[in-house]
């Protein structure tokens, strides 16, 4: 029965639409795995040799054992990130000849190929055989490899039932995210060692090696709590329909906006309410702590101007570069909606400049905080703001009326290439090399500051021709307009 | 209102609609019926300019659809949920039209209370955003929508299909009602027979992309139907 459903989902990936695109994709990410996998056996075979390097005359199997919870507890934050929940189309399958318990034991099957539970056998099993098993015995080595195989895998199931669980209450996330938080504190102020506490711990089990039942039996309780959690809720309408009332929001400072005001705010519930928008948006926000990778005091001492600006404007304009490449995409569920509602293509197009000039003026007054490392900080972010709401929303808006591909807004953005195509690699490029061409001639030839101030001025300019570029991105807009909205359809 | 010239929309060499010429008049309400593949999705599509016509064109009020943009304000419809924006609650959808539409919040208030009957308690202050309602719920929003726009056009494809029967009936009544209040012109495709010549005044049979039939509705019109589709 497992090997029906795990050929069904291999028609399923290689007969859906995109199969061409997503296949390109899995062999780039195929390719990254590969990659990971392959350091991991080296790192695993050279560990030895690491430790004895980097602590000379120490013990190298107690250092061994310090890490092993560290690298655990790493793995725990990875797999909430990228660890992918197994899904099925389950209906089709429910009213069919098959138990349930066998529904979820093929997804718990299919859970558990996945890269990232090979990494730690890779990283661990060598050093384990060369260097454990010569001086515990074998017996001892082989329990010690268990107990690693149980920690991995009560990793693997305990995140599978915190996601699952996050999904129906988000309470979850937030608890999950505290424990971690705490412990990562109370390592970090030395209230507790998690480097000791392994130590103690895996050094105990090289003493005893029956202990190995202890990780063996927590990995188990973990599955079975899995299982029965899927068991429970392996009806159609659990895991989603689970959830709180919603409320309706207004937001009445953008009346005044009239329809331009009213998209935007439809912009900003998409943002609020879809998973794939909101962590986007995000992103955007949390990366403007680069700034203190750009504007390190070494590069102002050293008037290294130019490459404080070129980090001001990725740093405030991150919104306008990753909500925009899909701008028109994440309404591709209602695109119909739109273009037939009473609602002139103009306006549309109007409110997602204003929403970019109204996003990026919060976030030029959020980094403005930066002033306090350097005052000069601020002007050239005002050069990078000027130059975000008049030129870098253009060229978002302009080649978002190239993006054909609709886009499933919930579900999540890690991995998630759904959408992409060449004309994003075009529109990456096209980010690079604009504001390179417009500072260059003046940075080059006069200095730093007069290319600076060129990126502002022109920024500013082509800000006030705003409503010239809407008529124009308006007309680029209709001439793709069917294609937009067929591609959008094609779900 | 509406007139239709030399329309002709292909896909991959297959005619999905070819309508050589059609004059609606105001205040028709136009029944489409036909086979699935038959081109009423599509012949809508047109109408509301979001799909390319091979050739000819559809003149809403004097206007080229694909042309001019002044259609908007009086057409309103409701095809599928493609039309519905599926993260808001259903108020705050309302709004939105209502909105776009300059109609203040409480003048939608007080249009939403004469739609207390139709939604049946289910809808408003569900405290679930659209996408969470079931189809036919769903379907109620996008109608109700429609028709707090107070259309001069109104399209509906396949409104009875996702319909209760009680509903079914309701919104027959209260299309009528509107129509009679202002001159609306309607366009309701269905495969319920007894229902679409219960409310239409004109019906258009089309097969293949082509109108074979167009007839005044009448007490024969129902028999002469139903001999079409006999099997």
């Amino acid at each position: 029965m497992i090997r029906t459903l795990l050929n069904h989902q291999w028609k399923s990936f290689w007969r859906s639409r995109n199969a061409g695109k997503s296949l390109a994709l899995q062999i780039v990410i195929g390719f990254f795995t590969l990659y990971l996998l392959f350091s991991a056996i080296a790192v695993g075979f050279m560990l030895q040799k690491l430790l004895t390097n980097f602590f000379p005359g120490q013990d190298i199997i107690k250092i061994f054992c310090g890490f092993i919870l560290y690298y655990f507890m790493s793995d725990v934050l990875i797999r909430f990130m990228i660890q992918d929940l197994p899904t099925l189309t389950i209906q089709p399958y429910l009213v069919q000849n098959i138990r349930r318990s066998q529904l979820i034991r093929f997804l718990n099957v299919r859970s558990m190929i996945t890269a990232i539970n090979f990494v730690p056998l890779f990283l661990f099993i060598p050093f384990t055989i060369m260097v454990i098993a010569p001086k515990y015995g074998g017996i001892t080595a082989f329990a010690f490899i268990i107990s690693i195989v149980s920690f991995t895998l009560f990793n693997h199931f305990v995140i599978l039932y915190v996601k699952r669980k996050s999904i129906i209450n988000s309470w979850w996330y937030v608890i999950f995210f505290a424990v971690i938080g705490a412990f990562a504190a109370a390592d970090y102020f030395h209230f507790f060692s998690l480097r000791d506490a392994s130590a103690v711990v895996f050094i105990k089990m090289l003493a005893m090696p029956f202990l190995c039942v202890l990780p063996v039996g927590m990995a188990i309780m973990a599955f079975i709590n899995n299982y029965r959690f899927l068991l429970a809720n392996l009806y159609l309408e659990d895991i989603v329909s689970k959830s709180r009332k919603k409320e309706g929001a207004e937001y009445t400072f953008l009346h005044r906006f009239g329809n331009t005001g009213e998209l935007i705010g439809l912009d900003i519930k998409l943002i609020l309410r879809n998973k794939r928008p909101r962590s986007v948006a995000m992103i955007s926000l949390l990366l403007l702590f680069y700034g203190f990778i750009f504007y390190k005091p070494q590069y102002i001492q050293e008037g290294k101007w130019y490459f404080l600006i070129f980090g001001a404007i990725f740093i405030t304009g991150l919104f306008i570069i990753s909500y925009g490449q899909f701008l028109f995409a994440w309404q591709s569920a209602h695109f119909d909606g739109m273009m037939a509602g009473n609602l002139s293509v103009r306006t549309y197009i109007k409110s997602k400049l204003q929403l970019f000039t109204g996003v990026s003026s919060v976030i030029f007054l959020l980094s403005s905080l930066y002033g306090f490392l350097n005052w000069k900080i601020v002007v050239i972010q005002l050069a990078a703001y000027l130059y975000n709401i008049g030129i870098q929303s253009i060229i978002a808006v302009y080649f978002a009326t190239f993006s054909y591909k609709a886009i499933d807004i919930g579900r999540s953005a890690t991995f998630n290439y759904q959408g992409m195509s060449a004309e994003r690699w075009v529109y990456a490029l096209a980010i690079y090399v604009v504001p390179i061409v417009i500072y260059l001639p003046f940075g080059w030839l006069i200095n730093a500051w007069a290319g600076i101030t060129a990126i502002g001025v022109l920024g500013l300019t082509s800000y006030l021709l705003q409503d010239w570029w809407t008529d124009i991105l308006t007309k680029c807009f209709l001439k793709r307009k069917y294609k937009i909205l067929d591609g959008f359809r094609e779900k | 209102m509406i007139t239709v010239k030399n329309l002709v929309k292909t896909y991959t060499g297959r005619i999905v609609v070819d309508i050589a010429a059609l004059q609606i008049n105001e205040g028709e309400i136009i029944g489409l019926v036909g086979n699935n593949g038959a081109g009423k999705t599509t012949f809508f599509r047109l109408m509301l300019d979001l799909i390319k016509a091979d050739r000819g064109e559809i003149l809403s009020g004097e206007k080229n659809v694909a042309v001019s943009e002044d259609w908007k304000p009086y057409t309103a419809a409701y095809l599928d949920e493609g039309f519905l924006i599926d993260y808001l609650t259903p108020e705050e959808y309302f709004y939105f039209v209502g909105k776009l539409n300059n109609r203040s919040k409480a003048d939608v208030d007080e249009f939403l209370k004469s739609f207390d009957t139709f939604f049946d308690g289910s809808v408003l202050k569900s405290g679930k955003y659209i996408r969470e309602l079931s189809k036919g719920n769903q379907f109620k929003v996008g109608i109700a929508g429609c028709l707090l726009q107070n259309p001069g056009v109104l399209l509906l494809d396949e409104p009875f299909a996702n319909l209760d029967p009680t509903t079914q009936l309701r919104l027959i009544k209260m299309l009528k009602e509107m129509h009679a209040q202002r001159r609306m012109t309607i366009f309701i495709s269905s495969h319920d027979l007894n229902h679409i010549t219960e409310v239409s005044t004109r019906i258009l049979l089309m097969e293949k992309g082509l109108i074979i039939k167009d007839l005044h509705t009448n007490q024969d019109t129902l028999s002469e139907l139903e001999d079409y589709f006999k099997v």
